[in-house]
């Protein structure tokens, strides 16, 4: 691939992680891309913090840049221009779109609508369940799942996408060479070497610093329709994401939760200020106008193959979550048969095992 | 002038005869040893000097020689005293001794001439009844261990004076009664019982089953679920030792000294919880004098390790081949011992560092990977070892306050040992002796499931993506439980609750 001198520019500002709207900034005082390289260095040329400016001085050399671009071609790891066709239009809305994407993957995802499902690290099963399903059921009617590639909600809406055979993409905040959680690489390869994308703004090797998370939650919104929070206290990354969609004029949806628990706290403060309020992904689906051939989730309809006793468990769990002895007292029945139904129920599908053996109705079957 | 007596060391586990002679000869006054003595049998001299002049008896006077034969192996410990300063005494005055050549003589000496307990005093019993000994005279102290070997008269001696009086004729010491094994049985009765647990149902089954099957468990749960409190209860519920295995359980703890005074042979199974920053010599066994571990002294009970992922990961591996082959075999340049190690692993673990992922109650402080590096440090080898995996829950205030009784430990002990003998009977031919060692074969052979039950574990193993290990291992599970039922064939209701006891590396360990 030929580049021209404004490409080879960016590329070169972008080693170096010169941000989007400094790079704004400087190509109104220089004119253009390539002015900015032709007078760094001289007299009245563009001043930076001295550790970019070092960067960008080593760098300062069509060599360099050749360099840099024979080791993305390796990695096989692609770039992405604004002017290019692939480069989305509802990014380049955004205040500040990324001058320059490093990408991994199926390119034509961008392509697709996408939602973004974004949420906290520290997720309930209750929250990974509900990103999860309703990630299944919108990639199920086509829509590309975005998110943020963290441990927690990020992790269950792409591994929800990815179940459904959809397409997703994960935006990263550190270098697609140094993936942060790096105990998600094979989440990534899965995305990355299947029907996903991986983007970053930032160079290979960029260190995951802190600030980088919040600047890149621009994208995900930037990217996405509407962007659904599912679970996250009020100071958190995903409500950095709600409030970007809101700047950039995205839709913001919100899964509620249980009222005293912390990650509950981020989506209902959303839904008193107007947010959509989202229990499942058809809710999604209606809203967006979508409609879907095949149902996300398995119908109520089977309890007639149930026994007696597996009813009796299903009713007392659908008031809520409980542990054998509550069961016991609830149903009547004894432990050592309520174990053994309750195996036959969990291997049905009709009842899931919460951390501490506590039991209660998966959240397909509608609690 | 020249006498004998009758000693016995200790290699492991095992006695071996040591002859001890005494020569006096005219010359300079000197005491010597030979016979490979270590620097503690050296020392003895002085001990038996003054143990002798204190019980009024006279040293001799002269060139005094003591061996200890067999001359190359290397003598240890202070077992031997007793044995030196009587063959002194006879080589002095040998019309006035009776029955040296079949008396053994066993016992460290203080310096005001008292008998103390000595290591192994057990298996030194055992090997004077095997040489054709007649009579033992140890430390009182020791006497109890010994109690239950018969054709052997033992003789509790509290001084050297005692022992010379019972030999010289002049004041015999009564012998120590025969207890047979059977009487130290019914006496017996375990300091924890299940009837005290409260709650905590499928923990409680899960417990039971391990214990009908010889099957290693692991139980998660927040601090304060009772995860020790259960374990403890596992003694309680195995069948009660026999005769050959409190042998060998109370001869490994005696040869590691770790037999209280005057404590009689072992009825309970031991309990061991050593603490998680127990090096791994302390686990496995070893030190210079190639001392039995924590694994040999739960031989035939249980080693319960709590706070499993704290414990170095070094020790933990190398806890895989004694649990596998039941035995340690420690080398040495001068020789190897082999110690047995045939006991039931149980583990216990928070869920995360802060102890409260999965609560109900409390917010866990951990993030995914703090969470990651703590599971992390176990294994998938030692888990492929676990059958068992529960998760434990906090025990609730009303559960706590009922004042309603649990099934106690005996009525649970009851059902095991059926299903126990069920596994004996069935194995007797086939080199196993619980549904827990059952290799491949095995399962496929004896592991027989009916057509429901196969086709419940048919759809469990695709709703939760089983590995083949773990597929292997519910089966395993489900025949113990089948057995625990009196079930022929597993049945689908068996499969169900080994499903039960599955779950948790797949939630933890992805």
């Amino acid at each position: 691939m030929m580049l021209t001198d404004k490409q080879k520019g960016l590329i070169w500002l972008s080693a170096a992680e010169v941000s989007a709207d400094r790079v704004q900034k400087l190509e109104q005082t220089y004119q253009s891309i390539e002015g900015i390289w032709e007078s760094f260095g001289q007299q009245g040329g563009p001043k930076f913090q001295q550790g970019t400016q070092q960067k960008l001085a080593v760098l300062h050399s069509k060599s360099a840049i050749e360099d840099l671009c024979a080791r993305l071609d390796k990695l096989n790891v692609r770039l992405l221009f604004q002017e290019d066709d692939e480069y989305p239009e509802q990014l380049k809305d955004i205040s500040e779109p990324p001058y320059l994407l490093y990408y991994a993957g199926r390119i034509d995802c961008l392509a697709q609508p996408s939602i973004g499902i974004v949420g906290t690290r520290r997720a309930s099963q209750y929250g990974r369940q509900m990103a999860e399903s309703i990630a299944k059921g919108v990639a199920k009617a086509g829509i590309c799942v975005v998110s943020g590639l963290a441990h927690g909600i990020d992790a269950a809406a792409h591994h929800g996408a990815l179940a459904a055979d959809g397409t997703t993409i994960g935006v990263l905040g550190s270098g697609i060479n140094v993936p942060y959680p790096s105990d998600h690489r094979t989440l990534l390869r899965k995305i990355a070497g299947g029907n996903g994308l991986i983007i970053s703004e930032y160079p290979l090797d960029a260190e995951p610093a802190g600030f980088h998370f919040p600047y890149r939650n621009r994208i995900i919104s930037g990217l996405s329709m509407g962007v659904v929070f599912v679970e996250g206290p009020i100071k958190s990354g995903g409500m950095h994401t709600v409030n970007a969609a809101l700047v950039q004029g995205r839709e913001v949806f919100a899964v509620p939760g249980a009222i005293g628990t912390l990650g509950s706290e981020g989506p209902h403060a959303i839904l008193r200020e107007g947010a959509r309020i989202i229990t499942c992904a058809q809710d999604l689906l209606d809203d967006l106008g979508y409609s879907l051939e095949e149902k996300p989730y398995e119908d109520n309809q089977d309890d007639e193959e149930l026994t007696g006793v597996q009813k009796k468990i299903v009713d007392a769990l659908k008031v809520e979550s409980m542990n054998i002895e509550e069961l016991s007292a609830s149903t009547l029945e004894n432990t050592d048969q309520l174990i053994s139904e309750l195996g036959i129920l969990e291997i049905l599908g009709r009842v899931t095992r919460e951390a501490g053996n506590r039991f209660t109705l998966p959240i397909s079957k509608g609690r | 002038m020249l006498a004998k007596t009758i000693s016995c060391g200790l290699d492991g586990v095992n006695g071996y005869p040591v002859e001890v002679e005494a020569f006096i000869s005219n010359g300079m006054i000197s005491f010597e040893i030979v016979g490979l003595p270590s620097a503690a049998v050296r020392e003895s001299r002085d001990r038996i000097r003054a143990a002798i002049s204190v019980s009024g008896y006279e040293f001799p006077f002269g060139k005094v020689t003591v061996n200890l034969a067999p001359a190359d192996i290397k003598k240890e410990g202070t077992g031997f005293e007793l044995a030196i300063a009587i063959a002194l005494l006879a080589a002095k005055q040998p019309d006035q001794f009776k029955g040296l050549e079949s008396t053994m003589l066993l016992g460290e000496l203080s310096l005001q001439g008292k008998l103390m307990p000595i290591r192994g005093a057990l298996a030194m019993v055992i090997t004077a009844a095997e040489h054709g000994v007649k009579q033992v005279i140890l430390p009182k102290h020791n006497a109890g261990e010994c109690e239950c070997i018969s054709g052997i008269e033992i003789i509790p001696a509290q001084s050297l004076k005692e022992a010379y009086e019972h030999l010289t004729g002049d004041a015999s010491v009564a012998p120590h009664q025969h207890v047979p094994y059977e009487h130290l049985l019914r006496d017996y009765e375990s300091a924890s019982d299940l009837k005290r647990v409260k709650g905590q149902a499928i923990a409680r089954k899960a417990l039971e089953v391990a214990a009908a099957g010889g099957h290693n468990m692991l139980m998660v749960g927040i601090p304060g679920s009772g995860k020790t409190m259960l374990a403890r209860c596992l003694p309680s519920i195995l069948p009660p030792l026999t005769y050959e295995e409190a042998l060998e359980t109370t001869l490994i703890h005696s040869s590691a000294g770790e037999l209280k005074a005057d404590a009689r042979l072992m009825t309970e199974r031991p309990f061991r919880s050593p603490h998680h920053n127990t090096s791994m010599p302390a686990m496995i066994g070893g030190g210079m004098r190639a001392k039995p571990g924590e694994v040999s002294l739960s031989h035939n009970g249980v080693l319960f390790l709590d706070e499993l992922p704290e414990f170095q990961r070094a020790t933990l591996e190398a806890l895989r081949q004694p649990l596998e082959d039941g035995f340690v075999n420690i080398v040495r340049v001068n020789g190897q011992n082999r110690y047995q190690s045939n006991c039931m692993f149980v583990a216990g673990m928070n869920p995360c560092p802060c102890g409260n992922l999965g609560s109900k109650h409390k917010q866990c402080r951990c993030s995914p990977s703090e969470i990651n590096r703590y599971l992390g440090k176990i294994s998938g080898p030692l888990l492929d070892r676990i059958d068992i995996q529960v998760e434990m829950d906090s025990v609730s205030i009303d559960e706590i306050e009922s004042t309603q009784e649990q099934e106690s430990s005996a009525v649970v002990q009851q059902r095991v040992l059926k299903a126990r003998q069920l596994q004996q009977k069935r194995y007797e031919q086939y080199g196993y002796f619980s549904n827990a060692q059952l290799d491949q074969r095995g399962v496929d052979k004896f592991c027989v499931m009916e057509d429901s039950a196969k086709k419940l574990l048919h759809q469990a193993v695709e709703r939760f993506h089983i590995s083949m290990r773990t597929y292997t291992r519910i089966r395993k599970v489900a025949r113990t439980i089948a057995d625990l039922a009196g079930h022929e064939c597993i049945g689908a209701q068996d499969i169900a609750q080994a499903i039960q006891y599955r779950n948790v590396d797949g939630r933890y360990w992805r």
